[in-house]
């Protein structure tokens, strides 16, 4: 898999350059539990936002349900009952119950409030397990999600849920951001590699129209949004979040147009 | 003339639920070929197949909505029931303004989608009879001469025949022979008749 993160026509700014944009460290302090609440708050904000999409996602198993239990009880009161028929349908209502469970269950894992539990992780399998969810997400959005992981990134010591949630938040905004675009236009690409310092990098960049620079200067401010019913959280939180990892999360502009997102994190110590 | 069995296409980007229609039409004896997108379906549609669509609006690469823009663009005429998540009003709306035939919330009552999809099969062989009656006068109305052709437009103009006489510089009893042919080779039994099939053929007329 080539490293998409330095492709030839298009050179990666050197971390600190100037069309970078990383904030300052929050005040710690009572600031931390504001901080901590509003962790919360966004959470329940962003799952709010996501129910449309898992709405429908759970639409599909459903009705392939319904729709095979009424073609077995019809199949089921003809004379001569085709049982092979009857039998691959229950299979498949099986199989579709438990495809209903998988897409509920990893929207409540993202739901669950705990405190942050860091554990070694593989950047890759933590992404690859809500990678469902994400394309879920931009299909409903109707765009195209895609992934470039490049294997074999050092591990990181992170609270996966956390950061799970981070990128969830920071894809759907790649998706809202193309809202006006042209469906069938709407790309987003996720990728992980890693950085000139030797950290692991997740990026998120989309076709969007970027950002203004009002929008730059204010990016990480609580309460600051640029989408009408924005709670101008998600951005915050998830900074709090990937600084709470000793990491770092910032914008830069993506090639050729849109906004490219990127959090990066320290490899674990004693590896 | 032989016409094919219907065939139900269904067009759904998520396996489970086009196959599990595909065993829903099956119990009710209805055929179907279930596909993954609508380019697939236009690849596989030919207009001869009669028949109906069954259609997921939301699809990743051409919408349902598009799909059936398409369809009308090249001046198909097949029956087109969308299915969908709900939450899709504004969706359903354009559908229908564009001519869809249907509209189902999914998941669906069984009873619900086969009505529908029944109704659209009906509609669709009335729909193919009707052209094919329109093309079989057509090739009636083409087997006329040049001659006749210029009787049959003042025929329709309500001309008398000594008016046509006058007009074409023929006698009248000219007229009358060719008069006679138009009706023969038309089979129209009245003028009224006749009139009736010219207009149909005008194409803002045609069926469907």
């Amino acid at each position: 898999m080539p490293n998409a993160l330095t492709p030839p026509s298009a050179p990666r700014p050197e971390p600190g350059s100037q069309s970078e944009t990383v904030p300052e460290a929050p005040a710690s302090g009572p600031g931390a539990t504001l901080h901590g609440r509003m962790l919360q708050v966004s959470r329940l904000a962003t799952i709010g936002e996501m129910a449309a999409g898992v709405a429908h996602e759970l639409n599909q198993p459903l009705t392939a349900i319904a729709n095979y239990a009424q073609a077995c009880d019809r199949l089921l009161a003809r004379p001569a009952a085709n049982l092979e028929d009857i039998h691959t349908a229950l299979r498949e209502i099986a199989a579709q119950a438990v495809r209903a469970g998988d897409i509920l269950r990893r929207l409540r894992s993202l739901a669950r409030s705990q405190p942050m539990r860091r554990e070694r992780a593989d950047i890759n399998a933590v992404i690859e397990e809500i990678s469902d969810l994400l394309t879920a997400d931009a299909r409903a959005h109707r765009g195209v999600l895609t992934f470039d992981l490049t294997p074999a990134l050092p591990p990181i010591s992170i609270d996966s849920v956390q950061l799970q949630h981070v990128i969830v938040n920071l894809v759907r905004n790649g998706l809202e951001a193309q809202s006006d675009a042209v469906p069938g236009t709407r790309e987003l690409r996720l990728t992980t590699g890693l950085s000139a310092d030797g950290e692991v990098e997740i990026t998120i960049s989309d076709n969007g129209p970027g950002l203004s620079p009002q929008a730059l200067e204010r990016l990480f401010d609580p309460f600051f949004s640029t989408k009408p019913e924005g709670t101008g959280l998600g951005l915050a939180i998830s900074n709090t979040v990937v600084r709470a990892h000793d990491g770092s999360l910032g914008h830069r502009p993506n090639q050729p147009c849109g906004a490219c997102f990127f959090i990066r994190l320290p490899p674990e110590r004693g590896v | 003339m032989h016409e094919p069995t219907p065939t139900v296409f269904v067009v759904d980007d998520d396996n489970a639920v086009r196959n599990s229609l595909r065993l829903l039409l099956k119990s009710v004896g209805l055929a179907s070929q279930p596909l993954g997108s609508a380019a697939e379906f236009l690849e596989t549609y030919r207009p001869s197949q009669p028949g109906c669509l069954v259609l997921d609006v939301r699809m990743p690469g051409m919408s349902g909505l598009e799909l059936q823009r398409e369809l009308n663009l090249r001046g198909a005429t097949i029956p087109v029931i969308f299915i969908t998540g709900h939450g899709d009003i504004p969706m359903a709306v354009e559908a229908m303004q564009q001519g869809a035939f249907d509209f189902l919330a999914k998941p669906f009552r069984d009873q619900e989608l086969i009505d529908r999809v029944q109704r659209a099969l009906a509609k669709d062989g009335t729909t193919r009879a009707a052209l094919t009656e329109r093309e079989r006068i057509r090739e009636r109305l083409e087997s006329l001469t040049p001659r006749e052709r210029e009787v049959l437009s003042l025929m329709t103009q309500g001309k008398p025949n000594k008016i046509m006489a006058h007009e074409l510089g023929v006698s009248q009893r000219t007229v009358e022979i060719h008069r006679a042919r138009v009706m023969e080779k038309s089979g129209a039994s009245s003028l009224a008749q006749l009139v009736r099939m010219v207009m149909d053929q005008e194409p803002e007329n045609a069926a469907g």
